[in-house]
């Protein structure tokens, strides 16, 4: 069997979610299978400017095949056909247009998955909203396997995406919120898919005080790993930790782990320790007291899976569906949705031995039972058999773009109108 | 906030939510969000101008207003008219002025001009400041709210404590009684229950023991014959009440009052006996001199009564006496809580 991961950036050096994504689970795969990554020569996931050079290389033992960019994003034009399709009745056409203009925008690729589709048994794409995803799929729709990556974002709306999540042999998604919200959003009841996520590499016997010694950090820390920006919650998980901070002096100090977008804020019991490595970054989780996860908008929070798996309570944003089922399903992370209960929840972990406790007990629980590799790998290669049990004969034909006129028909509602009737909410147990 | 204890298998994130859901609008009455807030500023913002005919998304009305583009402001002076790129030309128009006098007077059309234009400069600079003021505005809407909200609150708990502070005042006030009313050790503990009195007081009590102690002076003030070795009241810190707070029925003090009527208008008394009894609960020993008559048969009456009061004054009654005129004290001190009971004041005023 030969599987292709189809992704918009990939190298030991992207850290994207969805990037990362892809590369944990085409090192995974290729310990059971043939893989192979289709990816772009892009690096910046803002401009997707080649920065990489074209052709094969090996990363991770696995062979990664690039393709350039026909052109770069241009940001302006980007931001206002975004706004035109999210806050405006449009048409189609917009949307095709508005793809085009996110990027990446690789010909090349694509005509590489619709002229070697034979060369493999399935393609799976990554991240729906992508260019390459939706025309790879319309290429290859037989062979292909959709791992959406979806938030709760407006392109959800858009009304080119329904016909790609039925048009897919199967649905690899990452929670039980993204796979209603697609479901919803597809309007077919019940789509081909399972819930899998990503699993991650916990060292088995990390070393908190090595990063204590190394940081100079004493006493009792919350710690953030991830991008330090505004669209990952940052600035309210700043005003809100600084007020904590004033209210309990002496207590908790607040660890950073990653690249700063956003100032970070001088304050005496804020620590920004910038961009760490995986090594490191275990450290400082095993040594933290609490993790915490302020982003609104999460598909699956990785590094929540990663601290629960190192037995480690979460703190999560209750305003983010995926977040707050994922607290609610593995019983291992109280959330927030004000500052109030931040406050109170936050004082509840740091205080209680018993309770931080027993959330780590029950987050290393549910990750090895749902997040451990032999998991995930094993629902990878589940679907790959049954699909190929039931025969090319059984997939579904991607429905073909409308003609003309009806592409430039300005009845397509405003995908942000769209996305406000999409049922919100965490998925209970 | 609370602490939690839980066992891994116990924790339910659900369950904890709630419960600190329930500590923040048990602390902060309502819980609102910050949206819930804006919103709110925004109706109360729409309550009191949407009279005067304004908007209540009056920041973003006049960031939008703002935003439009306004009208460059021009330079307006004595030779604007007369000004030229072209040398000749401007040379010409200024010879040729006076002519222009002639037909007619262009001065206050240049001044008007001019003024408009000091006015145009004025109403540009003022809407740059407008934004500033209006943002202010809404900021100060939103704080209002906010105040108004935590103000509510407060009253909120203010009254829960108010609520509290009575309850806990009824409870005191019932535990006295409690402590009051004991059967045993009456006689015996008298004086030791009144130095737990003044003990708790010194301790700085709690309101329970102060307002004992406070009406333990009042006994004294009333007996006149208290302060045996300087020993407050045993009695002094209790509230006279029909009704036994434990039981909730009636008092073992109501009970033996009833009893007693019950014994004098009784058909085995004679008058003198009933009259015995009658002025022995006048005095200051009186009730013991009665209970003591009662066990002892007969004994002469006046003579009981001065006799008792004589020793009383001397200080020399034994203690079990001493403690039943400390009794006696108390209870007179406790009449105008029962004043069904006035009788007992009857023999010192006469």
């Amino acid at each position: 069997m030969k599987v292709a991961v189809v992704v918009q950036r990939y190298g030991a050096d992207i850290n994207g979610g969805a990037e990362l994504h892809a590369r944990y689970i085409a090192e995974h795969l290729a310990r059971h299978t043939e893989v192979e990554v289709l990816t772009t020569c892009a690096r910046d996931y803002v401009t997707w400017r080649n920065e990489l050079p074209a052709g094969v290389e090996k990363i991770g033992g696995v062979t990664v095949r690039r393709f350039p960019v026909a052109r770069a994003r241009d940001v302006h034009d980007f931001g206002r056909r975004s706004t035109a399709v999210f806050t405006r009745t449009h048409s189609l056409s917009d949307e095709l247009a508005w793809l085009e203009s996110e990027g990446p925008t690789s010909h090349a690729l694509v005509k590489h998955v619709a002229s070697a589709a034979d060369a493999y048994d399935w393609f799976v794409f990554f991240s729906y909203r992508y260019y390459h995803a939706f025309h790879g799929v319309r290429a290859a729709a037989s062979r292909a396997v959709l791992v959406p990556t979806a938030e709760r974002d407006a392109a959800i709306g858009l009304a080119i995406f329904p016909p790609i999540f039925r048009g897919v042999r199967a649905l690899m998604f990452n929670s039980f919120e993204e796979r209603a919200m697609i479901q919803h959003v597809a309007g077919a009841g019940d789509l081909p898919g399972v819930v899998v996520g990503v699993g991650s590499d916990i060292p088995a016997r990390p070393e908190p005080d090595r990063f204590r010694q190394q940081s100079g950090i004493t006493g009792p820390f919350a710690i953030y790993v991830g991008r330090i920006d505004e669209n990952k919650g940052c600035k309210e998980l700043f005003e809100y930790f600084r007020r904590y901070a004033r209210t309990m002096p002496g207590g908790l100090q607040l660890v950073l782990v990653g690249t700063a977008i956003l100032p970070v804020p001088a304050d005496p019991r804020i620590r920004h320790l910038g961009f760490l490595s995986d090594t490191e970054k275990f450290d400082a989780m095993a040594a933290a007291d609490v993790l915490i996860m302020p982003s609104y908008y999460e598909s699956l929070s990785m590094v929540a899976l990663e601290a629960w798996g190192m037995g480690k309570p979460v703190l999560a944003n209750g305003r983010c569906d995926v977040l707050k089922g994922q607290c609610l399903r593995s019983n291992a992370g109280l959330y927030y949705e004000s500052y109030a209960e931040f406050a109170d929840a936050l004082y509840s972990i740091a205080s209680s031995a018993s309770l931080s406790q027993g959330l780590g007990r029950n987050g290393r629980a549910y990750f090895e039972r749902h997040y451990a590799w032999p998991v995930i790998e094993r629902k990878y290669l589940d679907v790959f058999s049954q699909l190929s049990a039931r025969g090319a004969s059984a997939a579904p034909a991607v429905e073909p773009l409308p003609g003309f006129f009806a592409r430039r028909a300005r009845t397509v509602p405003a995908a942000e109108d769209v996305l406000g009737r999409v049922p919100a909410g965490a998925v209970r147990p | 906030m609370a602490e939690f204890n839980v066992r891994a298998d116990e924790v339910n994130v659900e369950q904890i939510m709630h419960q600190i859901r329930a500590r923040i609008r048990e602390k902060r009455g309502v819980d609102y969000t910050e949206e819930q807030i804006q919103e709110l500023a925004k109706i109360k913002l729409e309550k009191f101008l949407d009279p005067r005919g304004l908007r209540s998304d009056l920041l973003e009305q006049f960031q939008r207003a703002a935003a439009k583009d306004l009208p460059p402001t021009y330079e307006f002076d004595d030779q604007t008219l007369i000004r030229s790129g072209n040398p000749l030309v401007a040379f010409i128009r200024r010879l040729l002025q006076p002519v222009l006098k002639l037909f007619f007077s262009p001065n206050p059309l240049v001044q008007a001009l001019h003024y408009q234009t000091q006015i145009n400069r004025y109403l540009l600079e003022r809407a740059a400041r407008d934004v500033l003021v209006y943002e202010v505005m809404h900021n100060l809407v939103v704080e209002m709210t906010r105040t108004g909200i935590e103000v509510k609150n407060m009253t909120m708990r203010v009254e829960s404590i108010a609520g509290r502070l009575d309850f806990n005042e009824r409870r005191a006030r019932a535990l006295e009684a409690v402590v009051q009313y004991k059967p045993e050790g009456r006689e015996e503990h008298g004086a030791p229950r009144g130095g737990r009195g003044f003990a708790a007081e010194g301790q700085g009590g709690r309101g329970f023991a102060a307002e004992g102690a406070s009406r333990g002076d009042q006994a004294g003030r009333a007996s006149g014959a208290e302060g045996q070795g300087g020993a407050p009241s045993p009695r002094g810190d209790q509230g006279p009440s029909a009704v036994d707070p434990v039981t909730g029925g009636e008092s073992l003090r109501s009970r033996r009052r009833r009893r007693r009527r019950g014994r004098r208008s009784g058909p085995g008394f004679t008058g003198e006996g009933r009259e015995t009894r009658d002025e022995g609960r006048g005095t200051d020993e009186g009730r013991r001199t009665g209970d003591e008559a009662r066990r002892t048969g007969n004994e002469g009456p006046g003579e009981n009564v001065l006799e008792h009061r004589s020793r009383g004054d001397d200080q020399e009654q034994r203690p079990a006496e001493a403690n039943g005129q400390v009794e006696a004290a108390s209870e007179r001190a406790s009449q105008p809580d029962t004043p069904t009971e006035a009788p007992a004041s009857e023999p010192d005023q006469s």
